[in-house]
């Protein structure tokens, strides 16, 4: 473990920056999201939640990955998309760091995604410790511990005032931790005891948040029985279909495959899609699913039921943005008490 | 409990027994102090689910297009701005005034968690109590009272019609309050000022934040067509790519497809995810209709023809500029 | 190998052929065009007609859509008001555009790249000056990057 000045940052951002790409959570108009670091930009490492979650660094909103062009009778194509260069992914949060798992469990699948492999392959994800959660914070009910280091990150960070304490994780971690060399302090006892009492003040709070007593595990019901109760017809009744909550949600990952078309020219490239709109899944007869109700129901049963069958773990981590973006106050808790999942 | 709520649980239970209605849309309170969210009941027994507070802010209106299809008579509640609403949809034709009850609640501003948050106020905050202007916050360890305006949302603060325009039965006394017309469109004018580089490098800056959500568009009450010109592949605008153009084009084309018919209420800009003005899109054309065609105000009369699907002989006409030969 | 191996070539003021969408009415700008045509009257070859049936016809998706695909300025021409072929469809496109121009150059696309005129069958000599004018404002004003999409090569 070592230790690096939060007055050297400055310092830390330019030192990364030689050899990697440099995201960090940026202030604009007084959102707080992902973006690629610049020299003037307002850097916010305490909100808790960025706006939208970080994944649309490794899984872009829309990527083409596709060019083709016509030249008489002649057709070019040329592949493009994928991540060339390397990059550090730098203040994400545990439960988002955790989403990149359950995408991963998607698209690192036969047959893998390979721009997404790319992305993931070249990233090194630097994850930071929550202070303090906020009340709309749910990561514990999904097994999370923002104090500690979920699996996969590269590296994890804890604020501990003026400092903040590094430990690589895994080989990425170390090989970044040594290009950055001697930025970096060596640790005291007077550190650690710090952050024992830094790791047991966030274990507190998280357990006396108002949702700590959500319990998707106690939603009772095979999945026969979820699917047909009646339960979904009154909670979906005043969703809009907007796709809000799957655009913010670090795990919702359905994609479109679209082609723009410039009459000799075009590219393929896929973009993100939500199974809250009407269009989606749309095939040959039609959309499969023609009511609200379907859609929203399909969103929470993939969530809370197909996904843990299929892969033994809840696609959601808890960060509450659905909670705080939804335009008519709907959110995967309300919908997770209502299927009993309640301590 | 406030007496509000009193007011419409008594007034809800009523409208069941007397067979008045068949279903009721109102607002019930989740888990968090800013939590309001709108309810669907169909009998007695609901009733005392139903709240009113200063969070709801949804537009109720919204809904009656699809829940009129499968409900003979549905009873809502109303604030002023859902009121234009709600006339507005009769003017597109798209609800039946007899089939639907109205029970206004004049408004004197809702509130916005976010400027709660912003100074500080939540920690531990539990409910919020209003009664005109005075604001009491409870939490665990005592309440805070203010006193204003500080807190409303913006578009609250520069509201026209807080009394619902069109209503059965009024939950509460009107409200007061006086509107600065001169004012009124002072975010369009100062847009208006800056030169075409910075106007451009403005509104392209925001769109760029945009996601495509359609937050926007599935909460406005002017936007609702069957099927929307983005969701049908066979119109060939609804490219989804992250493209500058695309997202330009999504903003400017919705702006103008609710021209002459948006309420100014507002939602729009609340409910985008990525904070983008949009409401200033819109009241820029409000503004042009004023000025051009008159003093209009979308869902105030739903008998007067909309803006746009109605012409003057007299009508200005910018084009007759260009004197070439003959 | 890159599909985009040529340049932009728009760098060269000089070199920049402007490229103007125009939609004109059936009944009078087309016939206005046609005859400013047979008078052997000049106006510029980058302008671009499209015959639509009435001015009203035009969605404003379609201007957008031709600024998109590379247009540096669009016109709209239909018939005087009051002259319609269809009686009253050119109000109606008075009312849209009036509204829409003033929306485009609120979002900052300057005012001479849009312009809405009225032009009639017999006014062969407008249409010229009327395309000479515009070509000459948006020559001015060099090519359009704004609302451009970026995949769209020209």
């Amino acid at each position: 473990m070592k230790k690096v000045a939060k007055n050297k940052f400055s310092q830390l951002w330019n030192s990364i920056n030689k050899d990697y790409e440099l995201f960090l959570p940026i202030e604009k108009d007084g959102k707080v999201n992902f973006s690629l670091w610049k020299d003037e930009d307002k850097i916010n490492l305490d909100a808790i939640k960025t706006n939208v979650s970080p994944k649309n660094i490794i899984f872009p909103q829309s990527e083409t990955y596709l060019k083709f062009k016509t030249d008489g009778k002649k057709l070019s194509l040329e592949n493009v998309g994928g991540k060339k260069e390397e990059y550090v992914l730098f203040g994400v949060r545990p439960c988002d760091a955790v989403s990149f798992n359950l995408i991963d469990n998607v698209f690192l699948r036969e047959p893998i995604d390979r721009f997404y492999e790319e992305r993931r392959n070249k990233g090194t994800v630097v994850s930071m410790a929550c202070l303090e959660p906020e009340e709309t914070c749910f990561c514990s009910s999904f097994g999370i511990e923002p104090e500690t280091a979920p699996k996969g990150v590269d590296v994890f960070t804890w604020d501990i005032g003026q400092t903040i304490l590094w430990e690589a994780q895994t080989e990425k971690g170390n090989i970044l931790t040594e290009k950055l060399g001697d930025i970096f302090e060596e640790v005291t006892e007077q550190d650690i005891n710090e952050l024992e009492k830094l790791k047991h003040s966030i274990k507190d709070k998280v357990s006396s948040l108002p949702l700590s007593d959500v319990d998707p595990k106690k939603i009772d019901g095979d999945l026969k029985d979820i699917f047909e109760s009646e339960v979904w017809d009154e909670i979906s009744k005043s969703c809009l279909g907007c796709g809000s909550c799957t655009y913010v949600c670090p795990t919702c990952h359905c994609y479109d495959i679209q082609d723009f078309d410039g009459g000799k020219c075009g590219e393929r490239f896929r973009c993100w899609d939500s199974c809250m709109f009407s269009d989606f899944t749309r095939m040959a007869h039609g959309n499969p699913r023609t009511s609200q109700k379907e859609r929203f129901r399909q969103r929470f049963m993939h969530k809370l039921v197909y996904y843990p069958n299929n892969h033994q773990v809840y696609a959601c981590v808890g960060c509450g943005r659905c909670i705080e973006k939804c335009p008519v106050n709907m959110n995967i808790v309300k919908v997770i008490k209502k299927l009993g999942g309640e301590k | 409990m406030e007496k509000i709520t009193v007011k419409v649980r008594e007034t809800a239970r009523q409208a069941f027994s007397s067979g008045e209605v068949d279903k009721i849309l109102g607002f019930a309170k989740g888990d968090f102090w800013q939590d309001s969210y709108p309810i669907f009941i169909t009998n007695e027994n609901e009733v005392d689910s139903l709240i009113w507070d200063s969070f709801c802010i949804n537009n109720l209106s919204k809904y009656l297009i699809k829940e009129l299809k499968n409900t003979q008579k549905i009873g809502v509640f109303l604030k002023g701005c859902d009121s234009l609403a709600f006339n507005q949809l009769l003017q597109d034709n798209r609800i039946e005034a007899d089939r639907v009850v109205i029970y206004g609640v004049p408004c004197v501003g809702m509130i916005d968690a976010e400027k709660v948050k912003k100074e500080g106020l939540n920690k531990g905050l539990l409910e919020v109590k209003r009664s005109g202007d005075e604001i009491s916050f409870v939490t665990k360890d005592g309440d805070k009272n203010v006193s204003g305006r500080q807190f409303d949302y913006d578009k609250c603060l520069e509201c026209n019609h807080p009394n619902p325009v069109v209503y059965k039965e009024l939950m509460r006394d009107e409200v007061s309050r006086e509107v600065n017309k001169e004012e009124r469109f002072k975010d369009v004018e100062e847009i208006e000022a800056m030169s075409a580089e910075e106007r451009f490098s403005y509104w392209s800056q925001q769109f760029s934040k945009c996601i495509r959500c359609n937050a926007c568009r599935n909460i406005c009450p002017a936007c609702s067509c069957e099927t929307c010109v983005f969701d049908n592949a066979a119109a060939g605008v609804s490219d989804k790519a992250k493209v500058d153009s695309e997202d330009q084009f999504f903003h400017i084309i919705r702006a103008y497809h609710v021209a002459g018919r948006c309420v100014n209420c507002g939602e729009c800009s609340r409910v985008c995810p990525a904070g983008i003005p949009l409401h200033k899109l819109n009241h820029k054309i409000i503004k042009d209709i004023n000025e051009l065609y008159g003093e209009y105000e979308a869902g105030l009369d739903p008998s007067k023809g909309a803006p746009l699907v109605t012409y003057k002989l007299e009508d200005i006409d910018p084009f007759e500029g260009h004197k070439g030969g003959k | 190998m890159s599909l985009e191996s040529k340049e932009d070539a728009m760098v060269n003021k000089d070199e920049f052929k402007p490229l103007i969408v125009a939609f004109c009415c059936n009944w009078c700008s087309y016939a206005g065009a046609d005859l400013a045509g047979t008078s052997r009257l000049n106006y510029p070859a980058n302008v671009r007609i499209i015959r639509v049936p009435c001015s009203c016809r035009v969605n404003p998706n379609f201007v957008l859509h031709a600024f998109q695909r590379g247009a540096d300025g669009v016109v709209i021409a239909g018939c005087h008001p009051g002259d319609c072929h269809y009686s009253t469809g050119n109000y109606y496109t008075r009312r849209r555009f009036t509204l829409f121009s003033n929306l485009l150059d609120y979002i900052g696309i300057e005012k001479d790249r849009f312009k809405v005129d009225w032009i009639s069958a017999a006014e062969a000599n407008k249409f010229a000056t009327v395309m000479n004018d515009v070509l000459e404002k948006v020559h001015k004003l060099g090519p359009n990057r704004k609302l451009r999409d970026a995949r769209w090569k020209r």
